[in-house]
This record gives structure tokens, sequence and C-alpha cells, in this order.
């Protein structure tokens, strides 16, 4: 199983990359997790999460091959 | 239903003044056209400390962002009667003074151009998944954040 994380804005430089592959991740929920334990300052930042381009509110399963976004706060225009 | 055609927002780098004018002219032969609105955002130069803001570095979720923007698209044509919209937005870097975000509404009578150009410039800055890198003057940064 690969999920593939993708990172945006300042999450880019707290988790210094654009791209993650993380294996075995059930959820969102455990994904979020994880992430906050490698990656202390996390739990600092807001950030939405997309499931293969789609924003997703509360946990959402993952399965094989899936693309998941970190987003923090927008800022364009 | 009809086709789901997604457009490209995106532009690498500033917008030109000469887009814009070139945008404005080619409207010329829509004579139903009666009023057109246009929003064009600005990079800033901020004050930070003793630092100035010299640009803004924009990057984007591209895919995402073309599917939200299409979405919003939908929603303010079924809201307005508009005869055209169009949307540019920089990615890239940006200095303080350049166009950045460029919005373009034309109807028949200026109420809807008007109204439908201010929703859109608040849909996007609140809903479009970009995001901008503000450059001091000493090449330190700080992620920028809207109000």
């Amino acid at each position: 199983m690969n999920i593939k994380i993708l990172l945006f804005g300042r999450l880019t430089e707290l988790l210094g990359q654009n791209v993650l592959h993380l294996e075995d991740m059930a959820d969102t929920d455990s994904l979020s997790r994880f992430l906050s334990v490698q990656y202390p300052g996390l739990a600092q930042i807001n950030y939405q999460i997309a499931v293969n381009q789609e924003i997703i509110h509360g946990n959402r399963l993952l399965t094989d091959g899936m693309t998941v976004a970190l987003m923090p706060p927008f800022s364009g225009g | 239903m009809r086709e789901k055609k997604l457009r490209n927002i995106f532009v690498n780098g500033a917008i030109p003044a000469d887009t814009i004018a070139e945008s404005i002219r080619k409207h010329h032969t829509k004579t139903d056209i009666g009023a057109h609105s246009i929003f064009l955002g600005q990079v800033r130069a901020d004050e930070i400390g003793d630092q100035q803001v010299a640009g803004i570095n924009y990057t984007a979720y591209e895919d995402l962002a073309l599917e939200k923007m299409y979405e919003i698209r939908e929603a303010i044509f079924a809201k307005y009667p508009l005869t055209c919209m169009h949307i540019h937005h920089s990615l890239g870097m940006i200095a303080a003074g350049e166009i950045c975000l460029f919005v373009f509404t034309s109807s028949k009578h200026r109420k809807a151009a008007m109204e439908a150009c201010d929703e859109l410039v608040e849909r996007i800055k609140a809903e479009l998944p970009i995001w901008g890198q503000e450059i001091l003057t000493d090449d330190s940064h700080q992620w920028k954040e809207n109000k």
C-alpha cells in the first residue's frame, strides 16, 4: 500500500519536502497523528485535507494509490 | 449534461498591462455587453519590521484549484446574468507593484458585472488552494495570510 502525500505552503518548509510517500496508513486521522509525531511543529498549524482532489471533513479511509494533500490556510490573490 | 471543461487560470509571472488591454479590446465585437468590471490585485510592499515585502512567490495545488474554480464559475454564472468572465492568477515570483490577479466580468448592465466581480474575488481568495510566500528585502520570508 502506498499513499502519496502532497504538501503545500508553510508545510513544505516544516516537512522539508513537497511530496511524501507513506505505507500502511489506514485513514486520514492516523496519517495526521503519524505526521504530528514525526514533525511536532505540525500541531501548531491548521490545515485542510484533500483526498484525491476532494476536500474532506472528518476522517476518511485510505486505500492503495490514494493522494492526500495537506493544505494550510489559503493566501491567493 | 454538457462536458465539464476546466479552464486554466494560472499564468507564470506577473500579468502585464498589455494582457489586460488586449482582453478589453477583444470584447469590442461583443456589442450586447454594456458594462465591464475589472479587479486587479497588485503586490503591496508592506513594511515588516525594518524590512519591506519585495515580492510574493505564489504556488498552488493547481489540479484542485482548477476544479474549485470550475465550481465557482458555474455558481457565479447561475447567480448573475453575465456575458463573460475571465480570471488569471499568477504563479511564481511577483515583484511589489506588479499585478498578480486579474478578474474580468461583463454583462448587459453594470450591477451584474460589478457584483459578480466582487464575489469572484472574495471566493478566489477564500477557496482556491493558492499560497503566497512574501519575500522580504533581506531575502528572509514569511507566509502571507489573507485577511
